[in-house]
């Protein structure tokens, strides 16, 4: 019998301070957050470390557009070149044959 | 290569020197300022992406009935001009897209349905490298679901809730924005019958290379 009150007041007192703990955490973590904006603030007003430049970005996206449309057209004219190489080296490879 | 290649090199050649300067003299769009510019080559490359999709779509189902291997050398080029104009468009994409939303990638049905065309892409470029005989066929069928991806892709954007914008962007443009666009679009479009032409002649150059060593060794 004292067993099982020692166990309920135990109980009891852990779910008490659990509830007492519990409203405290998001009021501290409230605390602990940077002050909140309420209106949209356009990017160019934004702080300077706040804000991303674009110039790389966009200087990127350009360089590998032409790198990539450049690389492709070397390789689909080594391709050919190749191919064409080969094409010379049978043919003649055939003609002299026959002859 | 046919007569007409060298004259439309050299047009396309002149159109891309004029390009980026009609690009540098179109306005700033007023929320995203200089990061908008990557729209002058992320859009037109979007396009000719979804055009060689089709491309390989048509040329394969035309194969895959009529047995033609012309049909087969133009589907094989147009999937590797979706994996060169697709990967324009999935890295100039995330650039924008990392100034203009704060992220680099969002998982929505455009972006997501446009990756999955590429890799379609991808694959039918792999089944034509290492799938050995008959991959010819089985990479046909694969450029079909290709090509149905296509215009899921294109219309996406208007039916599920995305931050990427609608198609009805395009056709609001005003002149200073929307000519530029259409030019480099034009550019594009120009290289890209280019590269297929170029890329068939390969393929043909090759079927021809086949040929005469089978007669070589007859």
């Amino acid at each position: 019998m004292m067993k099982r009150l020692c166990l309920s007041l135990f109980v009891i007192v852990a779910v008490s301070a659990a509830a007492a703990r519990g409203p405290l955490r998001p009021a501290l973590l409230f605390a602990q957050q940077p002050q909140q904006q309420d209106e949209f603030i356009p990017i160019d007003q934004l702080p300077p470390q706040d804000q991303l430049p674009a110039a790389p970005l966009l200087v990127t996206a350009y360089s590998f557009v032409v790198l990539a449309l450049f690389a492709y057209l070397i390789s689909v004219a080594r391709r050919l070149g190749v191919v064409q190489r080969e094409l010379d080296r049978l043919q003649s490879d055939a003609r002299r044959g026959r002859t | 290569m046919p007569k007409w290649f060298l004259p439309l090199a050299i047009v396309c050649g002149l159109m891309f020197a004029v390009a980026p300067i009609l690009i540098a003299n179109a306005p700033y769009e007023s929320t995203m300022g200089l990061v908008q510019k990557i729209f002058y080559v992320h859009l037109p490359s979007a396009l000719i992406f979804l055009l060689a999709a089709v491309v390989c779509g048509v040329a394969s189902v035309r194969y895959l009935f009529g047995g033609n291997p012309r049909h087969d050398r133009i589907a094989w080029a147009a999937a590797e001009l979706v994996v060169l104009f697709g990967i324009i468009t999935l890295v100039t994409g995330p650039l924008w897209a990392r100034k203009a939303w704060g992220v680099w990638w969002q998982w929505d049905v455009r972006l997501t349905a446009s990756l999955m065309g590429w890799m379609v892409a991808v694959a039918y470029l792999l089944l034509r490298k290492y799938g050995g005989p008959g991959s010819d066929k089985l990479a046909a069928g694969l450029a079909l679901f290709g090509m149905a991806n296509v215009p899921f892709i294109y219309i996406s954007v208007n039916y599920w809730r995305t931050i990427h914008p609608t198609t009805n962007v395009l056709p609001t443009l005003p002149v200073s924005m929307g000519f530029p666009v259409w030019f480099t679009f034009a550019t594009f479009f120009l290289l890209f019958i280019l590269l297929l032409r170029m890329r068939v002649r390969l393929e043909e150059q090759r079927a021809q290379l086949d040929a005469l060593y089978l007669s070589v060794d007859a």
